[in-house]
């Protein structure tokens, strides 16, 4: 009868710390929970939505960019989104684009690099979650058991802490970006204020699926959605360094992307 | 297995579709490939994107100086392609979309060589066979 009491007391006051835990306690005890295995390549899975340019579950080609059902922007962000001039996409303005990734070779961040055709890695440790891809080539650490600073320093990929859920997903709270990138192709900005969080789940040995939450006050008058699907690719992790270089995207703008732009006969 | 690797082939095409137009795609024919008969002068194999250089002879005896771009390395090693794929002296047929505005520059559709063999770069919307050798 005792033990039974006991055990009853342990899951009442269990269950109870469950609701009331701060994010940071939960995510040390997340991190307890049997670790999923992400081991693989990741790529954007074709079969289920590719690439796509926008973050925009209703518009992912970006043809209806500033007047997407499922963005809730605030004014001045929707009037900066339609203000830029995308490198890629229905309405491509290459040679003038505004794309700081693009022209100024810098991070193109996190979730901007998932719309990039490159690949994804985890390396999983008891400590952290480093994700690495294939631009850059870059890397980020997801730290497990860990608290964001009082005071972050906003940079470009922000502070990410993490935890385990369920045995299958990895789930990554992130805060203290800079507000120098896109959030996408098409140019939807964020503010320092951006506190994003990824579900990373693997919904079997071949497909990872990823769900996105946007939660920036800042610039959005509520948190917005988005998804990405990713399969497992087998032709090797990282057999090319795509490195930004801005003599090399000078060099191939004067061979080939300034003819192209010249007027006949001038 | 054929089919596995077409579908493969054509999925890694459509997959580099974000990155195909960061640097003008805009800005060049993409409806049609054009077929070009010439020797590679130079094939760059590197960021942003891989180029190929070619010298095209008229029916006057004229060379005029082709540039055709690719996708990365990174992307084009997905789609069988490598630093060995081609080089200086090759004899080709290279289908381009063209600039628009006339200028010798292209992106590059595929590559033909003189063998037979060809290396494909990006999707050919109703391009016209290769011509008979």
């Amino acid at each position: 009868m005792r033990n039974i009491l006991v055990t009853t007391a342990i899951a009442v006051a269990t269950a109870a710390a469950a609701v009331t835990l701060s994010p940071a306690v939960r995510a040390q005890q997340g991190s307890s929970l049997k670790a999923p295995d992400l081991s693989g390549d990741w790529i954007a899975d074709r079969t289920r939505g590719g690439f796509g340019q926008s973050l925009s579950l209703s518009d992912m080609g970006g043809r209806n960019r500033g007047n997407e059902s499922d963005i809730p922007y605030q004014p001045w962000a929707r009037t900066k989104t339609l203000s830029e001039k995308t490198s890629t996409g229905p309405n491509a303005q290459s040679e003038q684009t505004t794309d700081p990734q693009v022209i100024y070779c810098e991070p193109p961040g996190v979730p901007h690099i998932y719309l990039w055709p490159i690949k994804t890695k985890f390396v999983q440790t008891p400590e952290a979650v480093y994700i690495l891809y294939e631009i850059g080539p870059f890397f980020r650490v997801v730290w497990l058991n860990a608290k964001h600073p009082a005071d972050v320093d906003p940079q470009w990929w922000g502070h990410s802490i993490g935890h385990y859920e369920n045995g299958d997903t990895l789930v990554v709270d992130s805060v203290g970006f800079n507000d120098k990138t896109w959030l996408d192709q098409m140019g939807h900005p964020h503010t320092e204020q951006l506190h994003l969080i990824e579900r990373y789940k693997r919904v079997n040995q071949n497909q990872l699926e990823l769900d996105l939450t946007i939660d920036d006050p800042g610039a959005y008058t509520k948190p917005w959605f988005s998804h990405r699907n990713f399969a497992v690719s087998t032709t090797g992790f990282l057999r090319y360094q795509q490195i930004c270089s801005v003599r090399e995207n000078q060099q191939f703008s004067d061979a080939l992307a300034k003819p192209a732009v010249t007027t006949p006969g001038k | 297995m054929k089919s596995r690797i077409a579908a493969l082939t054509a999925g890694l095409l459509l997959m580099a579709g974000a990155a195909l137009a960061h640097h003008g795609a805009n800005l060049f024919d993409m409806s049609k490939a054009v077929p070009l008969k010439g020797t590679v002068t130079r094939f760059y194999w590197g960021n942003p994107h891989n180029q190929v250089e070619f010298d095209v002879k008229d029916d006057k005896g004229e060379i005029a100086h082709w540039v055709a771009y690719t996708e990365p390395p990174l992307v084009m090693l997905e789609r069988g392609w490598s630093v060995k794929s081609i080089k200086a002296g090759d004899e080709v047929t290279v289908y381009v979309f063209a600039a628009k505005n006339g200028a010798p520059v292209a992106n590059l559709a595929k590559i033909v060589f003189a063998d037979g063999k060809e290396l494909v770069a990006n999707n050919i919307p109703g391009a016209p066979a290769p011509p008979a050798r």
